[in-house]
């Protein structure tokens, strides 16, 4: 594959050379030359300076027939404006890009870009472990959906899957236990020290910790 | 109108001065605090200290009434998010977007904003017709300039002169709208004949400049 990485920050250098290595073709776009040095000896892609949305310079970096864009500088801006330039202007079939500001990622979400944004996620994860002490949970961006993880006991342990899913609002996909992971069915039944991992709309999240005691 | 100008700089100040004097009602979006201090204390218009780029900024600026959005900061890619947020988020009806580098003028008519203002390119080109001819003078410019209003003496050497009007071929998207002779202003007709030292005023795409004035002036 033929890719134009946007930003040579760590997680930028970092795609990069784990792309390079599995042998496709990086081109690495940063606005500061120190910036390369992250890439290492063994990187073999080609490096250009200047900005990302700069539109001779994508043109220069062959955006006309990449495969792939991925804009990860630590600007939201830069990062929005160079993957729309990548997608409307240059076609390229797959574009991504990081936006910190939750705000932001989720308008340009709805809007049709493909947004990769950890901030929510990291900010739900530490809050979790800080305040909860039975479960934790990954918000996914859109605010619609979640992943919640369930320590089982007391109240919970011998009650089927069944009893715990709630059409429309919650489903366990997984249990994670001592001797390994298990995909259940309706009818498995839970155990002592059973780590539920169950997908769920955001909006249930308070009505699930109260039916559940959590 | 209701407008929001995020970005207090030299631009953004001078048009929140003039667009509150005609009775605009005006908020101003500014990242830095003291410029926002200074300005509150000048100007009687609502003056927001945050980053224009953030939609609930935008919202305390009050864009869900604005009628329209100028961006004006320094930051190009600054401008373009925000004219895209208030167009496709708030439904903004006119949204007018500062370039800064004149590289980035297609990437925002391209992505969105409804007016691209490129003060650079409006300058240099403003200098450039200072510099070169002095016959041939723009006397106003339209449509993002685009479209200019231009003014030529016809000078003896003028391959039109004696000329009727509909004999000359005018470059595409040209037209003459009046001919100043003396104390006299003439609408012109096919039958018009061209003299020298008349005063030519013709409207014309920026593009079609340099053959206009190659057939009004002859080669320079």
């Amino acid at each position: 594959m033929y890719v134009i990485i946007v930003g040579c920050g760590r997680v930028g250098s970092e795609l990069a050379q784990l792309l390079s290595q599995e042998g496709h073709n990086v081109v690495v776009i940063d606005k500061n030359q120190h910036s390369f040095d992250r890439l290492g000896g063994a990187f073999n892609g080609l490096t250009l300076l200047g900005n990302g949305f700069d539109l001779a310079l994508l043109q220069q970096a062959g955006a006309d027939k990449a495969d792939a864009f991925c804009a990860v500088t630590n600007g939201d801006n830069t990062n929005l404006i160079s993957a729309q330039a990548a997608k409307k202007i240059f076609k390229i079939p797959k574009v991504f890009a990081r936006v910190y500001d939750p705000q932001r990622a989720h308008i340009y979400s709805a809007l049709g870009l493909d947004i990769i944004s950890g901030t929510m996620l990291f900010a739900s994860m530490f809050r979790d472990k800080i305040i909860e002490s039975r479960f934790s949970s990954y918000l996914i961006e859109t605010k619609d959906l979640g992943v919640l993880e369930i320590e089982v006991k007391d109240n919970l342990v011998g009650k089927l899957v069944q009893e715990i899913n709630i059409p429309q609002e919650l489903i366990v996909v997984a249990i994670r236990r001592l001797d390994g992971v298990i995909i259940p069915d309706p009818q498995t039944i839970l155990r002592d020290k059973d780590i539920l991992m169950a997908a769920v709309k955001v909006i249930s999240l308070e009505k699930i910790k109260a039916r559940f005691g959590l | 109108m209701f407008l929001i100008i995020v970005g207090a700089g030299k631009v953004g100040y001078f048009l929140a001065k003039r667009l509150s004097r005609d009775k605009h009602t005006i908020s101003v979006v500014e990242r830095d605090k003291s410029i926002c201090e200074a300005i509150a204390k000048e100007l009687e218009i609502l003056v927001i200290h945050g980053d224009g780029c953030e939609p609930r900024t935008l919202e305390e600026a009050g864009i869900k009434r604005a009628d329209v959005v100028a961006a004006v900061t320094g930051e190009d890619e600054d401008n373009l998010i925000i004219c895209q947020l208030a167009k496709e988020k708030f439904n903004v009806r006119r949204t007018v977007g500062r370039v800064n580098n004149p590289d980035n003028e297609r990437i925002f008519s391209e992505l969105g904003a409804d007016i691209p203002v490129d003060a650079t390119k409006i300058i240099a080109k403003i200098i450039e017709e200072e510099v070169s001819f002095s016959d041939f003078v723009n006397l106003m410019s339209f449509k993002r300039g685009k479209l200019a209003i231009v003014r030529v003496d016809l000078p003896d050497s003028s391959p039109i002169i004696e000329k009727q009007v509909q004999d000359i071929q005018l470059p595409p998207d040209s037209v003459l709208v009046s001919i100043v002779r003396g104390e006299e202003v003439i609408v012109p007709k096919g039958n018009t004949i061209l003299k020298a030292g008349d005063d030519i005023i013709a409207l014309t795409l920026i593009g079609n400049e340099t053959p206009l004035l190659n057939l009004l002036v002859g080669n320079l």
